[in-house]
């Protein structure tokens, strides 16, 4: 565990989206914070599990990550390169080695392409680039399709149908077959489970799993089903309004939780045993979430903490390391090391625009 | 989406190949359900093919007009001869009428002043021809000696009159038979020089000078106030527009028929002393060769004999050749408009949609303000600067027509575009091309095609409307339009002209409209307004 290489790293990433405040101009009046500042590694061949409420971050995360929205600030290093800043030929070329599943899988497969196509499309895309190891033929790439269809458990027959003659676990399937189809060293999960019955998702994690013992594929999987991500990951991210709470090993944050909103989070979790569940005490935070259009300066779970200190509300907590990969941002810790510190710097635009309501407000007291 | 499926055979039993049913195949499922659309469908491909193949069905041409045919009403059982006795006789029932010598009941008297009146011209010729018609039958009435001759004389024309038409005309050229519609106009110039005898330039001259002319008197009609310099120098503009290929052309069409009304005139004596001579019998098809060289086919028939289905108009043209011709240019206006607004609006929509941002707010501002301009006046103004022909008419009319389209792909791109496979498509670094043209536009065509079928009848109709103002097609063509525009003037005499070509034209825009509905309804399961 220890000689680990590190595949993928998340910088200090911000995902800010501008609100624009109508009327002709279309000026912007602030920024919601979907993702604010967030560090983490992923090595080979592990699985990351993020969890998180809903709107928390998790699926901006993945998205920055896939360079699907271009990030605020913060970097992706993916092998040492730099994607936020790479152009567009390297983009491409690292960007075979990260490939996406999709939550629906209804929607995420276009219904008027038969299941080779669409199969088919990314290897397409990259074989007529030159970008593949050689240039096949396409016979030759009919073939890799059928074998994919193989390898996701879906009967090579059906290359001619249509998503829409499928079921939704088959069509996650398609989905994987999809995602697998350029060889990626990383595969982003956006919920892959949660649009499927109970009966489907078993099936869908163990082909994942099956998928990353026999190929060696590094997951990072967002759900918010916490059974499914124990089931599923080595290690996980909890988020909470853009922020990473906690980083732990599956098996040490399940058993072992230490931020106040992880162990609320867990507590919410049902457990599929009616005694046990009966004279379990949750922990029912009060409050909603509150919005991610505002900047922060104290700890971002301050307002619904059961343990909120002094402290809290003041600064941003730094990531303690309580050991064996454990990491916290809570004050309650902070006689461990730091790990990473706190950075809640504003980003440009916020600059910019703060700059122009103080000349505003300037004007008006004028 | 593959145009070329490679054809694939199932191999053995643990080798079969499943084919899927794509969206648009069970779209066309559900269309085949749809009574009312499959009949629409059916009219509609009805007209398209009745359209197409005008020149091969038996029909008489669209611009010969017999000036002693004119305004005869429709029957399926008399000829025009008959129709044009019964005319006669109408007219000179009710002159015997108003002289006395036709003796109808008070009652009946007092009704035609009525109609009189009204001018209710038909219902007077229909009541003095059949009380006239009786009145001869029980002998109560007979002809006065000028009336007898008139009528004799023309029984006598019917009988005889020949109608001569050339179908085609060829000529031994350089060693070769050529038809002379298929010569260039070096060719038709020098050939016809030779015919006439006279020298190769003076006749280019006056070919010149001629086009020159009927430039001059269109632009007079376009424009009544110019004269003196100013009409000379709009005339110079004009000819400078048309181009020595455009003035050929012009030329060309004039040598083309003086060749044939040359040969008409040399094959005529032949014919008729065939005619005389009792050797042929009409309708008769024959070649001839005159002495100058040209080989002419003619067709030679009784005048009289013609049968008018939906009657003629008022320069004696066939009423239902008119229509099919016309049906030809009002199908094509409605499918060529249809087309090339699809294709400015996916263009200009997909761009706007899929790129957003700056180049989506000023494409669609552009659109806006063409939308605020009123935009058959628009068509109207491009009509009058750029001369009234039917290329122009196309071009007018789909210069403003993009814009619905245009919105609406954009709409359904910018819906699209946050679709899930859309940035599945953009993950695995598909261009902005691809993503465009493999996903965006092939999943809102059943849209797209639905408002094309809906948008056709409503280009006929725009057509329909500006040739009823006369600025559409110009005569000799007809448009459904140009027809009910003519027949306006009299509606109350002869009320076939209108009635005819608008059931036609209803009939078509009822079909293509039932058409649509069903492809909407058949593309769009979900929809629950369905019968």
């Amino acid at each position: 565990m220890e000689d680990r290489q590190i595949i993928l790293q998340v910088k200090n990433l911000r995902q800010h989206f501008p609100i624009d405040g109508g009327g002709l101009l279309k000026k912007t009046v602030g920024y919601i914070r979907a993702v604010d500042g967030i560090s983490f590694d992923v090595y080979k061949g592990e699985t990351v599990g993020i969890v998180g409420e809903s709107g928390c971050g998790k699926s901006t995360t993945v998205r920055s990550i896939a360079q699907l929205y271009k990030p605020t600030t913060g970097e992706v290093l993916f092998h040492g390169v730099d994607l936020c800043k790479a152009d567009k030929d390297t983009l491409l070329k690292e960007r075979r080695n990260i490939q996406m599943i999709f939550q629906d899988p209804y929607a995420s497969l276009d219904p008027r392409m038969t299941v080779r196509n669409i199969i088919m499309e990314p290897l397409k895309v990259y074989n007529s680039r030159g970008l593949l190891e050689k240039k096949y033929t396409d016979d030759e790439l009919d073939e890799r399709v059928k074998d994919l269809m193989e390898k996701v458990g879906i009967n090579k027959a059906f290359v001619n149908r249509y998503p829409h003659e499928f079921s939704g676990g088959q069509r996650q399937r398609i989905g994987i077959a999809r995602a697998l189809a350029l060889r990626p060293e990383i595969i982003l999960a956006d919920e892959p489970v949660s649009a499927l019955d109970v009966s489907i998702q078993a099936q869908i994690l163990n082909l994942i799993s099956d998928i990353q013992k026999e190929m060696g594929v590094t997951f990072i999987f967002i759900a918010h089903d916490l059974g499914v991500i124990q089931h599923i990951s080595h290690r996980v991210i909890v988020m909470y309004l853009g922020k990473i709470m906690e980083v732990a090993g599956s098996d040490e944050l399940y058993s072992r939780p230490l931020h106040p909103y992880t162990e609320a989070l867990l507590s919410a979790a049902p457990i599929p045993d009616p005694k046990v569940e009966r004279n379990r005490q949750r922990i029912v935070l009060e409050g909603d979430v509150p919005s991610p259009d505002k900047e922060r300066h104290c700890c971002y779970f301050y307002d619904r903490c059961s343990k909120r200190m002094d402290k809290c509300a003041h600064c941003v907590p730094p990531m303690f390391d309580c050991g064996n990969g454990h990491k916290v941002a809570c004050f309650l810790y902070d006689d461990k090391p730091v790990a990473e510190p706190a950075d809640d710097q504003p980003t440009e635009g916020e600059l910019k625009l703060k700059e122009k309501q103080e000349k505003r407000q300037g004007k008006a007291k004028a | 989406m593959a145009i070329f499926k490679k054809k694939e055979i199932a191999k053995n039993e643990f080798d079969q190949v499943i084919v899927g049913t794509s969206l648009t195949k069970e779209a066309w499922k559900r269309l085949k359900k749809n009574r009312l659309a499959v009949v629409g469908g059916v009219i509609v491909i009805i007209y398209a093919i009745i359209a197409l193949c005008a020149d091969l069905l038996p029909i008489y041409p669209y611009d010969e007009a017999i000036t002693v045919h004119r305004n005869l009403r429709p029957s399926l059982t008399k000829t025009a001869g008959d129709l044009m006795l019964e005319q006669e006789m109408k007219n000179m029932f009710f002159q015997a009428w108003r002289q006395g010598r036709l003796e109808l009941s008070d009652q009946e008297d007092a009704q035609i002043e009525a109609w009189v009146k009204a001018s209710k011209t038909n219902d007077v010729w229909d009541l003095v021809y059949a009380r006239g018609m009786e009145a001869i039958e029980d002998g109560s009435f007979e002809w006065n000696s000028s009336e007898q001759s008139r009528i004799d004389r023309m029984l006598n024309q019917i009988a005889t009159e020949t109608q001569i038409t050339v179908n085609r005309v060829s000529v031994q050229y350089e060693g070769q038979t050529r038809n002379i519609e298929a010569m260039d106009y070096e060719e038709l110039r020098d050939l016809y020089a030779s015919l006439l005898g006279v020298e190769t330039d003076v006749l280019e001259e006056s070919l010149y000078n001629e086009v020159r002319s009927s430039v001059g008197n269109e632009v007079r009609a376009n424009d009544s106030t110019l004269s003196g310099d100013d009409l000379e120098a709009a005339i110079d503009m004009e000819m400078n527009a048309l181009g020595e290929a455009g003035i050929h052309d012009r030329a060309s069409t004039n040598v083309i028929g003086y060749i044939e009304q040359l040969a008409l005139r040399g094959a005529n004596s032949d014919v008729q002393a065939l005619i005389d001579s009792g050797s042929i019998e009409l309708p008769y098809e024959g070649t001839f060769d005159l002495s100058n060289g040209l080989h002419v086919e003619l067709e030679v028939s009784l005048m009289h004999q013609r049968r008018y289905i939906c009657g003629t108009d008022y320069l004696g043209r066939d009423l239902l050749s008119r229509i099919i011709y016309g049906s030809q240019i009002s199908i094509a206006i409605g499918i060529v408009g249809t087309v090339t607004s699809i294709f400015i609006g996916i263009l200009v929509g997909a761009l706007a949609g899929y790129l957003g941002g700056k180049v989506d707010y000023y494409l669609m501002r552009f659109v806006d303000i063409m939308y605020g301009l009123p935009y058959m006046l628009l068509v109207i103004i491009c009509m009058a600067i750029f001369g009234r022909n039917i290329i122009n008419l196309f071009f007018a009319l789909a210069l403003v027509s993009w814009l619905t389209i245009a919105r609406m792909v954009r709409g359904q791109i910018m819906s699209l575009k946050n679709q899930e496979y859309v940035e599945a498509a953009r993950s695995m670094g598909a261009s902005t091309m691809h993503i465009i043209f493999r996903h965006m536009i092939p999943n809102s065509l059943s849209i797209i095609i639905v408002y094309s079928t809906i948008r056709i009848p409503a280009f006929i109709m725009q057509e329909s409307f500006l040739s009823f103002l006369g600025l559409g097609v110009q005569a000799p063509y007809a448009s459904w339009g140009s027809l009910i525009g003519d027949a306006v003037s009299s509606m109350a005499l002869y009320p076939y002209k209108l009635i005819i070509p608008s059931i036609v034209m209803v009939v078509f825009l009822f079909s293509m409209n039932f058409f649509g509905d069903g492809l909407r309804d058949a593309f769009d399961p979900q929809s629950k307004n369905q019968l």
